[in-house]
């Protein structure tokens, strides 16, 4: 069951990924609906807004997860396009090592600077 | 609609062979029209008054062998199934079904969808050594019977495999046909092969590869819907794979008959011979 396994992770990574982002999106660009609920959010998008959640662990928490979704969710579907293209069983286990190196460096790439900045 | 009743039909079919080499060209041959009268019938005229080098298969002429699947003005149909009325033109384009390669003409290797076929186990497979001597019968519910009655009715054409827009663009894809059967024999009540199939179709090129087009159901002569067996399957592993999948025992075996009831007298003649 293990394409099963993946699969649904693909699935549950797009529902993540909706949620995560929406939080983002309603947090950073939707100070009216934040206003609403009675949240005071002055210029979120500011350098210093942006400082000020940095130092959240709740904040790194979610962009470190978004990452990781959004990566898992764009490498598996491109690797899936690719494996139906042009599909050969030599080809299918260099692109999935590719994916998954090329995966790991740019999660631990882009989790550096929220890590950092937690830790400054 | 007005009556399509013209006096002749021209065909436009597809004529290769690989032995003489260079590419697939339409060649026309005009066909005298008859009320009801299929694709296989004007081929079949083609053959045997104009060109008898044309070469297609068939076998029954009632949609039941499933050799004569082809493609026809675009949409793959079985040609003894279809009606030259239902396109409503004079017209006719007959090429071979698509995603296949072609032996010559009209005719195409479906070996890869049989060894695909052959590849899921299209049996039932039982843990017990009964199978082995078989002397009995494994009790099953018209409600169980139902659950897969349709995808029995596969007669192997390949017209879903022609029809399937994965199928075309990855070849190592187990197509409709293979994952419907296993789908046919994994919701059979009397098998126990779950465990041994279930695996065959969780590949790249299995169930997930699937993108739900439909174009298999749409185009099956039977009227199956291999597309349907592919969502279950799917669910069946998604059950599997998350630990919810429910084990039913398998159905039991039906004791030999020991004593068969007394046959229906014959009824005496009503004509008596004379002596």
């Amino acid at each position: 069951m293990r394409r099963t396994r993946l699969h649904l992770l693909h699935m549950f990574s797009g529902i993540a990924i909706a949620v995560l982002a929406g939080i983002h999106m309603v947090a950073l660009h939707l100070e009216e609906v934040l206003a609403f609920f009675g949240v005071d959010a002055s210029e979120p998008t500011s350098w210093g807004a942006m400082i000020a959640r940095s130092s959240q662990g709740i904040w790194v928490g979610i962009y470190i997860a978004l990452l990781a979704f959004l990566l898992y969710h764009a490498l598996y579907g491109l690797r899936g396009i690719i494996l139906e293209l042009t599909p050969s069983a030599r080809k299918e286990r260099v692109i999935t090592w590719l994916f998954v190196v090329v995966g790991i460096a740019v999660f631990i790439w882009g989790s550096y600077v929220p890590i950092s900045l937690l830790s400054s | 609609m007005a009556e399509f009743n013209p006096e002749k039909i021209t065909f436009k079919v597809q004529r290769y062979n690989p032995e003489n080499g260079g590419a697939p060209h339409l060649e026309k041959f005009t066909v005298p029209f008859n009320k009801g009268m299929t694709v296989l019938d004007g081929l079949l005229y083609i053959k045997e008054n104009i060109d008898s080098t044309l070469s297609f298969r068939a076998s029954c002429r009632m949609g039941i062998c499933g050799s004569c699947g082809m493609l026809v003005n675009n949409y793959p149909h079985l040609a003894c199934h279809t009606q030259i009325e239902e396109f409503h033109s004079d017209k006719l384009t007959v090429r071979p079904l698509p995603n296949l390669s072609i032996i010559k003409d009209l005719v195409v290797d479906l070996t890869p969808m049989f060894s695909s076929h052959k590849q899921i186990k299209p049996y039932l497979i039982r843990g017990e050594a009964g199978m082995e001597d078989p002397n009995a019968e494994f009790a099953q519910s018209p409600q169980e019977l139902n659950t897969f009655l349709q995808f029995a009715y596969c007669i192997k054409c390949g017209i879903c495999l022609a029809a399937c827009p994965t199928s075309a663009s990855d070849r190592l894809f187990l197509g409709p046909q293979a994952m419907a059967q296993c789908y046919r024999y994994c919701a059979d009540s009397r098998d126990q092969g779950q465990k041994e199939r279930l695996p065959l179709v969780d590949t790249d090129h299995g169930v997930w590869r699937c993108h739900l087009a439909g174009a298999c159901s749409e185009a099956c002569p039977k009227g199956l819907d291999p597309a349907l067996a592919i969502q279950l399957l799917k669910r069946q592993l998604a059950a599997e794979a998350l630990g919810l999948g429910k084990r039913r025992p398998p159905s039991p075996v039906v004791p030999p008959i020991k004593e068969s009831k007394p046959k229906v007298p014959y009824p005496d003649f009503t004509v008596k011979k004379e002596k």
